[in-house]
């Protein structure tokens, strides 16, 4: 009887929350912050200055939209492979944080319209001898775990037949290993490649040559029910590039020709 | 409010992938142990020796792998010896790490055992005309073992579990590992932490097991 009324209870009251509960937008809307996953360790989408404050193109990113919406933005540092657990225990409203747009991935989360695009290069340590991607062969290789490039390097090291991929856990991890010598080369964003060497924190290594892997188009992302949120944050990206403010951006973090953010024949 | 929905069905197919990354756990944990525990003895030998510096080298040890976390110490493996030339793989970077652990706690364990048997004992085989070598291998040896036999077993399942720290030096074959990459392509990471959780039980379940009759056989009256 008391477990019964309990029970009862506890619909009711699921009932009377999901009736109040209004959808995400209206959420963030309604809270006055907008709370993003930023990756921190992948200048210069994410990183963080002398002061220690997250400054990037993600950081940016996650500013405007958070103006766009009213509200004041609130920078959650996620690693890599936390960034859509963040997302679904609650912790984020919304991912800015440089997610390659996979079908797998769309299972889970709802993702935008891509928002950015990267090309694929190749750091190897000088020592190494790795002077394209395909020295890489047989050599012992790296690169973020669960990442695009990650993802497609471990497949290319199986197809080889030959040498091992070693998944780490941060992008700083992956160069770390690199600098030291226990991995000959790694595939990364070209972007993250050039901004470390800049960075001068890991000695020895240089850029070779770029990885024939695909574009690797990132989208924002938020739960994969929030029709309301994602309309907006699509709607969000075509604003950005319609303003210039892409452009802006770009040319602010990363500089050179500005990467297309749309497939050839289709229209998303 | 609870806003997901398991795809068990999805994640129960990378089951025999999980399955293999066992094998490497258990491997990892089996060697790491053996290693352990002959590192163990050495280290209490040293200490009983009565020699201030080996004394002192096994007594470093023990405070060191006892009082720092088992992740730094496998991240030193790695990282750390890397910094200076010396390149350890992931898989020897783990070993080495929790061979390390595993030998400080398990010399604590026979310290313990050894100090729960009285010295009556010794007396007793002496007085029987045995060497005090003699006294120790068959009168104090084997009733250490018997005390620090569950201990031991603890700190087995304790290295089963410290294997997944191997992530964070970019391993990728062992169970862990395994779920951290489908993990990361997919995100479910209910479903494949929970699969490869009670896979974990079921690996630590039977170790237990194990010692359990092996310790029946062993120490019959």
């Amino acid at each position: 009887m008391k477990t019964s009324v309990l029970a009862l209870g506890l619909v009711a009251a699921a009932a009377l929350t999901s009736q109040a509960h209004a959808d995400k937008l209206d959420d963030v809307i309604g809270s006055g912050t907008l709370r993003c996953a930023v990756v921190l360790d992948f200048p210069p989408m994410g990183s963080r200055d002398e002061n220690n404050n997250p400054i990037g193109f993600d950081v940016d990113y996650c500013n405007d939209l958070a103006k766009a919406l009213g509200v004041t933005a609130e920078i959650v540092e996620t690693p890599f492979p936390e960034r859509i657990p963040a997302l679904m225990s609650g912790r984020v409203d919304v991912g800015v944080a440089s997610t390659s747009d996979t079908l797998e991935r769309a299972k889970t989360v709802g993702m935008t319209i891509p928002y950015f695009a990267f090309e694929m290069a190749v750091t190897a340590n000088d020592k190494s001898g790795v002077k394209s991607f395909e020295d890489m062969k047989g050599k012992v290789v790296g690169a973020t775990a669960g990442t695009f490039e990650a993802i497609a390097l471990e497949k290319q090291v199986k197809e080889w037949g030959a040498g091992e991929f070693r998944p780490y856990q941060t992008q700083a991890d992956v160069f770390l290993a690199l600098s030291q010598g226990q991995i000959d080369a790694t595939v990364s964003t070209s972007t993250v490649a050039q901004a470390n060497i800049k960075g001068g924190k890991f000695a020895g290594i240089s850029v070779v040559g770029k990885a024939p892997f695909d574009t690797d188009y990132v989208a924002l992302f938020t739960n994969r029910e929030e029709y309301g949120f994602v309309n907006f944050l699509n709607l969000f990206i075509n604003q950005q590039v319609r303003t210039g403010r892409y452009a802006e951006l770009y040319e602010k973090w990363v500089g050179g020709e500005l990467p297309d953010l749309t497939a050839k024949g289709v229209y998303r | 409010m609870f806003s997901y929905t398991f795809h068990w069905n999805q994640a129960l197919k990378a089951l025999p992938q999980m399955l293999d990354g066992a094998l490497v756990t258990l491997q990892v944990a089996l060697l790491s142990m053996v290693i352990g525990l002959a590192l163990a003895l050495a280290l209490t030998a040293c200490r009983l020796s009565g020699n201030r510096i080996l004394g002192g080298f096994a007594t470093a040890w023990v405070e060191i792998a006892r009082n720092t976390p088992a992740l730094f110490q496998i991240y030193m493996a790695h990282f750390g010896l890397g910094n200076f030339g010396i390149h350890l793989s992931p898989y020897t970077a783990l070993l080495a790490g929790i061979a390390f652990n595993n030998a400080g706690y398990l010399a604590e364990n026979f310290r313990g055992a050894l100090k729960a048997i009285p010295d009556t004992q010794t007396r007793a085989g002496r007085s029987l005309g045995m060497t005090s070598v003699q006294a120790f291998r068959y009168i104090v040896l084997p009733q250490m073992l018997r005390i620090a036999f569950l201990p031991v077993t603890n700190q087995m399942v304790w290295a089963i579990l410290m294997t997944s720290l191997g992530v964070t030096v970019g391993m990728n074959t062992d169970l862990a590992g395994i779920t951290q990459e489908l993990n990361a392509r997919s995100f479910r990471t209910f479903e494949f932490f929970a699969i490869a959780a009670v896979i974990y039980y079921l690996i630590a379940k039977a170790v237990t097991l194990g010692a359990r009759l092996l310790a029946a056989r062993m120490f019959r009256y």
